[in-house]
């Protein structure tokens, strides 16, 4: 919102020396965020008046002229286009070294001493539209320079006195005062100042009533409307309003059209209550006030037409709604040139119906921004009072010819004890009784003292919601004695004990893990699933809860894995990179096992998931897959928890049918990871690369109480290393290998202590349907070193084991041929 | 013979330092001293010397025999040294060879940052449900039943889940706040706990609006407890996190869950508070709204207003971030885009 600290005037004198920036700090300090303090005269330095002596033709040019201008003492020729030049004509001369924008657009341009079609000119005589005054002087057409003829004062005048601009314009953030109905104008910010600086407000006379006819209004539904006031006013016309009031206006943001919306305009910048003025005549009967009938239409203003609902609340007479309620006015009782009486309606609304209809119909307006924030119904009295003030000084012919306040329902001023101990020791200090009495008595509250107490009676502007309970008391009183006023004290609070969280410092031990062990970058994605990805990743969907309002109809899914979305990313990501690993850590959901763990509610599962997927050329899937499969099984001993296990019981749906996993901790099952198969790539889009995808429930990892580190003795005689190749079936897993040599006994006279794997080899020099492993066998005793037929002699039983033909006697048996050793 | 000796330690001298490589010496070596060799031949010789000249030659030889074997030997160290050495045209100038690291989000570093600060100052970290009953996102913190928030136009309510009381309809968290609530029911006062999280409103997104975003609240609450002691607790927090002591102040601002409520600003890091585009030419930039918890909310969660107080602030992460790098669109947390996540390290 925009304000003019002159108009603010009108209400509080402040200090002719109060500095801009003391008043813009104070006021964002204690009240509203004050965003900037513009000086807008600062905007005309260097434009002046000036009076036209004379006006030659260009030499060179048909279209421009030269004019001898008076610019104060002393004559200079402009160069000039405008069409309208005239002998003995004011005109708004922008000197050199002062900025205009051209033609109204673009960025602002410095006015340089220039010569124009060689001819020289002294800066520039302005149209309205390029010192920014379009609105408040309209050109009639393209070429017209701004006229000021009309200006009392003399050639040489800086425009920016001339015209009342020496103005700070204050922006406030609308979000700071989203709760003060009552900051929403002039006199509201100029009460807070007041209290501020210890000024008196300036009182708005009130208006009161002639007696005269009682005007016809109905209200059906008192809820909605708590207070309406409808004048008839006579003896009015369209004309333009004084020029002061357009000014304001213009300077505070809204467009003066005619005196009539002006003067509405005007009271609702002044005192933040929004009134509508109508044409009377095309009135019928009454005026009621009531819902709208499902599918009544009406045609705003702005031409927009409706189909309301029983919840919009508008403005009628006895045959049709002709107004929205609190939003807009409709076209039927819209002023028009000729209107001559008007009604005048002040009135006061419910805030959330009147939300709810602006946004209905997308229409949100000034007057129902103002209505939302809950203004109370005594600001109607303001309201009237400057209205009809108004009137008078613009039509001194006016009359009001019928009448009515319709209050219905009026609204009590809140009342609070406050406990003073509780108050002292609450602000860590005592604030002086009569600080509290004057600083909240300037801003309407009544405050009675009592031995250990204070009695706060609200006043009704700060009754809406706003102030209620203490609390509230005590930060008017602690933001008007200035939060900066306290003294810093230290936090004090003592604690017992260390803080110790393991499922908390799991979850960043495993992504830290990932992140900086595996080469994983972390990605955040929405809590919403894609229906394609959905289709392609989730067989059953039966168990996703939805949205009732999705961000799009294929985003209405509420993340019940983590898949689609890691899908998602790879197809984003891998016209990019050609290789790449990610996880996402976040809450998954499923409309079923409700609990109930905090009371009065009932919530459906949410677990806490991570998934990881592994991208790259579909050539080196094993890789992948292989790299997937690492990373996971040495997860829990880098982080600490119980270890898992990989086994195959069931068989992700989305996982080629070959390479995947199920991820256990002991008997539960926590997760899948597995090869995405073709079919499920294609579904996603996944054009390029081939991903390995895992997914694991971080609820239900186990993590130790500290760090499990296992020291094992070095061994004290060395080790033998022993390297073996052979053909095996390529059915034949590496698991299958390792067993069967880890069946050579030391009974046997087997020193073998373990067995790595080492390379697989499949190609020219492997027959088809087999497959070259080379394993590493580490012989070694604890007794003594071995010597090389020990060692030889223990690769030959491990050797034997591994040749064997699988029999009953030989369970493990993987006939391999050994090729070399 | 006593020149043959003496010319072949000469010549043996030459061969031996010129020698390029071990095994040139060792080629060397063989000549002169071998079985082979030329001292070898000469020795030969001895028999037919005159006997009263053998002891001196046999002398000789030795000497000879022990010069050259010696001159070999340190040649030989020479060699080996040389060999072992990195050629000159070594060039030390390539680039060096990263590690192969990934990265947290960008949003997570700061929450971990932020995670370590407060639990220096003895803070535990709390997680709550995103899926919410209305019940916890807006009835027990202080919405008034009207409040504007609760329309579907600003909160993602659940299909099948939006209509009945406030314990049946169920939502994704607009804010983080019930999650304190939550906490305080199943744990002991005083409390001293922060919940980061991420929450989820139904907006319109641009540069600078998103509909998930991450926040990160903190909560004292104790008997006594007054707002200048959060304002030291504010600033401890963000001069851990910035490196640097960073100026705070609170002014007026309006939040359902606090009264009094206070907007937090602190002092531009950019500029030092001189004035900047970042800081929009005021020297303070506004990060988190903070306040005394509103009493309902105390009452909500089974606590006398009369007898606790405390303190609350709501960090708003993404807004922190990226004001410290510079981020100009709020989109890119969520866009899963490598090309921007990869340079957060």
């Amino acid at each position: 919102m925009k304000l003019s600290l002159n108009w603010i005037k009108d209400y509080v004198k402040l200090p002719a020396d109060l500095d801009l920036n003391r008043l813009s700090y104070d006021l964002t300090m204690s009240t509203v965020e004050v965003e900037g303090a513009h000086d807008l005269g600062k905007d005309f330095d260097g434009i002046i008046v000036g009076l036209i002596k004379d006006v030659q033709p260009h030499p060179n040019a048909d279209k421009l002229r030269v004019c001898s201008v008076d610019i104060g003492g002393e004559v200079k020729e402009i160069v000039c286009g405008g069409s309208n030049l005239e002998i003995g004509q004011k005109v708004v001369v922008a000197c050199p070294g002062s900025f205009v924008r051209w033609h109204g657009e673009g960025d602002l341009v410095e006015i340089k001493n220039a010569k124009l079609r060689g001819v020289p000119s002294f800066g520039m005589i302005c149209a309205s539209v390029e010192i920014g005054l379009a609105d408040l002087f309209p050109a009639n057409e393209e070429h017209e320079i701004m006229d000021v003829t009309s200006l009392d004062c003399a050639p040489g005048t800086p425009v920016a006195d001339a015209l009342g601009l020496r103005d700070i314009i204050l922006e406030i953030d609308n979000k700071s005062m989203t709760n003060r109905p009552d900051l929403w104008g002039h006199y509201g910010i100029a009460r807070e100042l007041a209290a501020l600086y210890d000024l008196p407000l300036e009182p708005i006379e009130k208006y009161i009533p002639e007696d005269v006819d009682k005007l016809d209004i109905r209200i059906a539904d008192t809820e909605r409307c708590p207070r309406y006031i409808g004048a008839r006013i006579e003896g009015v016309s369209v004309k333009e309003a004084p020029y002061e009031m357009r000014m304001r206006l213009w300077k505070v943001g809204l467009r003066p059209i005619n005196a009539l919306v002006d003067i509405t305009n005007y009271v609702m910048m002044a005192v933040g209550q929004p009134t509508h003025a109508f044409d009377s005549d095309n009135i019928l009967d009454y005026i009621e006030v009531r819902r709208a009938n499902e599918g009544e239409k009406l045609n705003l203003l702005n031409d927009k037409d409706l189909e309301l609902t029983s919840d919009d609340l508008v403005i009628a007479d006895a045959k049709e709604a002709v107004a929205l309620a609190g939003v807009m006015g409709g076209s039927k009782d819209s002023v028009l040139d000729t209107t001559s009486k008007v009604i005048l309606e002040v009135a006061n609304f419910e805030s959330r119906g009147i939300r709810r209809t602006a946004l209905r119909y997308d229409n949100r307006t000034e007057a129902s921004s103002r209505y939302e924030k809950a203004i109370d119904p005594e600001r109607c009295d303001l309201a009237l009072s400057l209205s009809m003030k108004l009137f008078k000084e613009l039509y001194p012919e006016m009359k009001v010819t019928a009448f009515n306040d319709c209050y219905e329902r009026k609204l009590e001023c809140a009342e609070i004890d406050v406990d003073l101990d509780w108050l002292d020791r609450r602000l860590g200090m005592r604030i002086p009784k009569e600080v509290v009495i004057n600083k909240l008595g300037a801003l309407g509250f009544k405050v009675e003292y009592s031995e250990t107490a204070m009695h706060v009676t609200v006043p009704t502007w700060r009754s809406t919601g706003d102030v209620s309970i203490k609390a509230d008391i005590m930060e008017e009183v602690a933001r008007m004695y200035g939060y900066e006023n306290f003294q810093p004290t230290p936090i004090t609070t003592s604690f017992e004990g260390a803080i110790n969280q393991l499922e908390i410092d799991i979850i960043r031990k495993v992504k830290e893990y990932l992140a900086f062990s595996c080469n994983m970058r972390e990605i955040f994605t929405y809590p919403w699933m894609n229906e394609e990805f959905v289709k392609a990743l989730i067989p059953d969907t039966s168990k996703i809860l939805t949205l009732a309002t999705p961000p799009s109809a294929e985003e209405r899914f509420i993340k019940s894995t983590l898949l689609p979305n890691i899908c998602k990313a790879i197809v984003k990501n891998e016209h990019n990179f050609d290789e790449f690993a990610i996880f996402e850590e976040s809450l998954v959901f499923s409309d079923e096992a409700y609990t109930s763990n905090y009371p009065n509610e009932k919530l459906p599962k949410q677990e806490r998931h991570i998934g990881l997927a592994f991208a790259g050329s579909a050539d080196d899937f094993g890789t992948l897959f292989a790299t997937a499969k690492g990373y996971l099984a040495e997860m829990p001993s880098y982080t600490h928890m119980e270890g898992f296990t990989f086994k195959r019981c069931d068989k992700p749906s989305w996982a080629d049918d070959t390479a995947w996993y199920n991820i256990y901790i002991g008997d539960e099952k926590i997760g899948d990871m597995g090869l995405l198969s073709k079919k499920t790539a294609m579904a996603c889009g996944i054009k390029v690369l081939t991903a390995v995808l895992c997914e694991l429930n971080i609820d239900a990892f186990k993590p130790f109480r500290s760090r499990t580190n296992k020291f094992v003795k070095l061994p004290e005689f060395p080790r033998n290393e022993y390297d073996l190749s052979m053909l095996v079936d390529s059915m034949v897993k590496w698991e299958d290998i390792k067993e069967c040599a880890l069946t050579a006994k030391k009974s046997d006279g087997c020193y073998l202590i373990d067995v790595d794997f080492i390379d697989e080899y499949t190609g020219k020099q492997v027959p088809e349907g087999k497959k070259s492993v080379t394993i590493r066998l580490t012989l070694g005793s604890d007794e003594k070193t071995l010597t090389s037929a020990e060692v030889e002699a223990s690769a030959n039983i491990v050797i034997k084991k591994l040749s064997a033909e699988k029999s009953e006697k030989n369970p493990y048996a993987v006939a391999a041929e050994i090729r070399t050793k | 013979m006593k020149d043959k000796l003496n010319s072949l330690l000469r010549e043996g001298t030459e061969k031996i330092q010129a020698a390029k490589t071990e095994s040139e010496l060792d080629e060397v070596k063989g000549a002169l001293i071998g079985k082979q060799g030329v001292l070898t031949e000469i020795m030969k010789e001895m028999p037919k010397l005159d006997a009263a000249l053998r002891p001196e030659m046999g002398k000789l030889v030795n000497n000879v025999k022990t010069l050259l074997t010696e001159q070999i030997a340190s040649k030989k160290e020479e060699l080996v040294l040389k060999a072992g050495a990195v050629p000159e045209d070594f060039d030390y100038t390539r680039p060096g060879i990263a590690p192969k690291i990934g990265g947290l989000h960008p949003i997570t570093q700061m929450r971990y940052d932020l995670d370590d600060a407060f639990r220096s100052m003895g803070f535990e970290i709390f997680q709550g449900p995103e899926i919410t009953s209305e019940y916890y996102a807006f009835d027990n913190l202080n919405f008034p039943p009207n409040h504007p928030a609760r329309e579907s136009m600003d909160t993602y309510w659940l299909e099948g889940h939006d209509s009945g009381t406030a314990s049946d309809k169920l939502c994704l968290r607009p804010h983080l706040t019930g999650d304190s609530v939550r906490y305080m029911q199943t744990h002991k006062p005083p409390f001293r706990f922060v919940y980061p999280g991420r929450v989820y409103r139904n907006e319109t997104t641009d540069a600078r609006h998103e509909r998930a975003f991450f926040q990160y609240e903190a909560l004292i609450v104790d008997k006594e407890f007054t707002y200048t002691a959060g304002k030291v607790m504010i600033k401890s927090i963000l001069s851990k996190v910035f490196g640097k002591d960073v100026p705070v102040r609170m002014r007026a601002g309006f939040f359902p869950f606090v009264e009094p409520g206070f907007e937090i600003d602190m002092g531009c890091l950019v500029c030092g508070g001189k004035g900047c585009s970042v800081c929009k030419h005021v020297g303070w930039i506004e990060i988190m709204p903070g306040g005394t918890p509103h009493p309902n909310v105390l009452k909500s969660a089974g606590l006398d207003p009369d007898e606790y107080t405390g303190f609350y602030v709501n960090i708003g992460l993404d807004r922190l971030v990226m004001m410290r790098y510079g981020v100009d669109d709020v989109r890119l947390f969520h866009s899963t885009d490598l090309r921007f996540l990869g340079q957060f390290r």
